[in-house]
């Protein structure tokens, strides 16, 4: 059974 | 800050070296060394970083994730471009000068 797709996304974290 | 490249279908592209990335909670979290800047791609976002450590064409790509995920190839294959121009950038991945399949 396939898994559920979903959009892929790029976040950027703000870490100092 | 934008490279003004695109992608080209024929072009294979590769991630970048110079990235440490680390799995949390099953999404992939990247520290690129050169920037100091940190990013998180997601799951899918982390098949697909994992599939760019060897030279894809962005055919191979949609094809192996069309044999994961449950989705119409022409959706994959949108979302896929849209994902990858953010992943060029901000320099995680770049295209390689020759055509494959």
């Amino acid at each position: 059974m396939k898994k559920e797709w979903e959009t892929p996304k790029l976040e950027v974290l703000h870490i100092k | 800050m934008s490279t003004n490249q695109s992608l080209l279908p024929a072009r294979p592209i590769q991630r970048e070296t110079g990235n440490i990335a680390s799995d949390m909670n099953g999404e992939k979290v990247l520290l690129n060394v050169n920037k100091g800047k940190y990013f998180n791609l997601g799951e899918i976002g982390g098949v697909i970083w994992e599939l760019l450590e060897q030279p894809m064409s962005i055919r191979s790509i949609v094809d192996q994730l069309l044999s994961i995920y449950a989705v119409e190839r022409a959706t994959c294959e949108q979302q896929l471009l849209a994902f990858l121009d953010q992943l060029l950038d901000e320099g995680l991945i770049f295209m390689h000068d020759e055509v494959r399949d």
